[in-house]
């Protein structure tokens, strides 16, 4: 468990994670910020990957792509991935 | 069958091979690239190609074949994997994109005409890898003509020729990738783009890449995402799917939102594809030339001897048949295929588990089919086992729920049924709720 705190929209996307993955025994609130979502961590993988993917398009709209090393920056972890939203969503 | 094949069908010699790096890459430009690797291969009888460039792994490939060494497929990336193929082929030696950047910078420019190279057709061009039910991976030979025959064949069903491209989400690891985006390249003229496009927004602009016509080859996971998109999708000459069937609405919708034909390829990795089906048409699969059925062992074509099939089928006649369902045995997630007793081996072997087991749920409409696994370990927490499974398996088939208990759901003859194991995963949500408060 965490002990840092999430800041509403790190909380707000942790939500979105957890519906649309439906990862039941996870509470955003108690995903670790700067923890890996893949393999280890949180253990997501490529077809997660897919469905994040439109599930960011439809809430922030504008489509993931993956471009070789970036990519795993922005899903290194919960903190990168809502940087890499908040700097592209559309709404 | 002739005793030596050409690396190269002859009839598309001026017909790009390869769309890398914003360029068209021509036939005697690659061949030129595949010579010069081939000089640079490490002294090993058998080259793990690991390459995920698509155009570095075909140049890596025919660059084995060049030297008559053997490409070795891995079927995941999985640490124990490529650590077990490593024990099992101690004359081998791994190759990856950084190393065939570095030769390929290393070569002279010229525009020497090369000769074509003939490789026997009875060269152990590759051995392609699936899960055993021991643990260990099970080797699939892969001769230099067999993969011919099967490139003719598919060439034939689809009318692969010059002035197709080919955009794949399929790793050319994989008997399906390999057939579609590398065999078909070298045998039938089809030009390949060498990205592998993951997001479907990738995949769009990989499509927008190229000139028509184009064709988009994926499987259903990548299928559902890119039509759910509501992206405005480049001209398409027609869709190929494969690794498990697609659902007649899925395949509708697909055809609505890409305007083009959704076409299916059933195989495995021992034979190769077999058999397609356009399931808007027809739901049952037509066999490809040379191939028969008898009972649920496929012959014939380039098979050396006789291929028992993972699935239950129905045949219609000489030709066509049905696929009744997978045996209960095997899994196919993602594209990527295992079987419960290759995972459940995998689960027990692990230090700290007592016993442990892996269940399929059924599939639901709107959900992707995952695995889950009930495990007995009570010095383990979810997090240590998750991270011994990952070394072990590849990440698709890392059990979503795991669920912890203090002992397998046994009836009273010591059987564990299915549906006890599926009332476990269903309650899964207050088991692990009662973890969390401990």
């Amino acid at each position: 468990m965490s002990l840092e705190a999430l800041s509403p929209f790190e909380l707000e996307v942790a939500r979105l994670l957890v519906e649309t993955l439906h990862l039941e025994d996870i509470k955003p609130e108690d995903i670790a910020p700067e923890e890996p979502l893949f393999n280890e961590g949180l253990g997501l993988d490529s077809i997660d990957a897919l469905e994040l993917a439109l599930a960011i398009s439809k809430n922030y709209g504008f489509q993931m792509r993956s471009d070789e090393q970036q990519n795993q920056r922005v899903f290194a972890s919960l903190r990168a991935l809502s940087a890499h939203i908040a700097e592209h969503r559309v709404h | 069958m002739p005793a030596k094949l050409p690396l190269l069908s002859s009839d598309a010699a001026d017909s790009p091979i390869a769309y890398w790096r914003d360029h068209m890459i021509s036939r005697a430009a690659f061949l030129r690239d595949a010579v010069h690797i081939a000089r640079q291969l490490p002294a090993a009888r058998f080259i793990l190609n690991l390459c995920e460039d698509r155009y570095q792994f075909l140049a890596a490939f025919a660059a084995v074949g060049i030297n008559y060494q053997t490409n070795l497929l891995p079927s995941s990336r999985a640490t124990l994997h490529l650590r077990q193929l490593a024990e099992d082929y101690p004359d081998s030696q791994a190759i990856a994109d950084s190393d065939i950047e570095r030769w390929l910078a290393s070569k002279i420019v010229d525009n020497a005409a090369l000769p074509v190279p003939e490789l026997p057709a009875d060269h152990l061009m590759a051995i392609a890898f699936t899960s055993g039910s021991t643990g260990r991976a099970k080797p699939n030979l892969k001769r230099w003509g067999e993969l011919v025959s099967g490139a003719q064949q598919a060439r034939q069903r689809f009318g692969f020729n010059t002035g197709l491209t080919v955009v794949a989400t399929v790793p050319p690891q994989h008997m399906y990738g390999l057939e579609t985006s590398i065999m078909a390249p070298l045998l039938s003229g089809v030009c390949i783009h060498a990205n592998r496009p993951f997001f479907p927004e990738d995949v769009r602009a990989a499509l927008a890449d190229t000139p028509p016509l184009r064709i988009l080859v994926t499987t259903p996971v990548h299928l559902r995402a890119c039509v759910e998109a509501q992206l405005i999708w480049p001209e398409i000459a027609f869709l190929i799917s494969a690794t498990a069937p697609l659902s007649p609405a899925l395949a509708a919708q697909a055809e609505q939102v890409f305007n083009a034909p959704v076409l299916e390829i059933y195989g495995c990795t021992e034979a190769g594809s077999i058999a397609s089906r356009r399931v808007q048409e027809n739901d049952h699969w037509l066999l490809y030339d040379g191939f028969h059925l008898d009972g649920d062992h496929l012959s014939g074509a380039h098979l050396p001897e006789p291929v028992p099939l993972g699935d239950i089928i129905e045949i219609y006649d000489k030709d066509r048949f049905r696929l009744l369902g997978r045996r209960e045995d095997l899994i196919n997630l993602a594209g990527k295929r295992s079987s419960l007793a290759y995972l459940n081996h995998q689960i027990n072997q692990i230090e700290g588990v007592i016993e442990g087991v892996f269940v399929l749920p059924d599939e639901t409409a709107t959900r992707t089919q995952r695995l889950a696994a009930v495990v007995v370990a009570p010095d383990l927490d979810e997090r240590q086992l998750l991270t011994a499974l990952a070394e072990r398996l590849d990440p698709v088939f890392l059990p979503r729920p795991l669920i912890r208990v203090a002992q397998l759901p046994r009836n009273e003859t010591g059987k564990m049924t299915r549906e006890a194991l599926l009332a476990l995963i269903t309650g899964a949500s207050s088991c692990t709720k009662i973890r969390h408060d401990e």
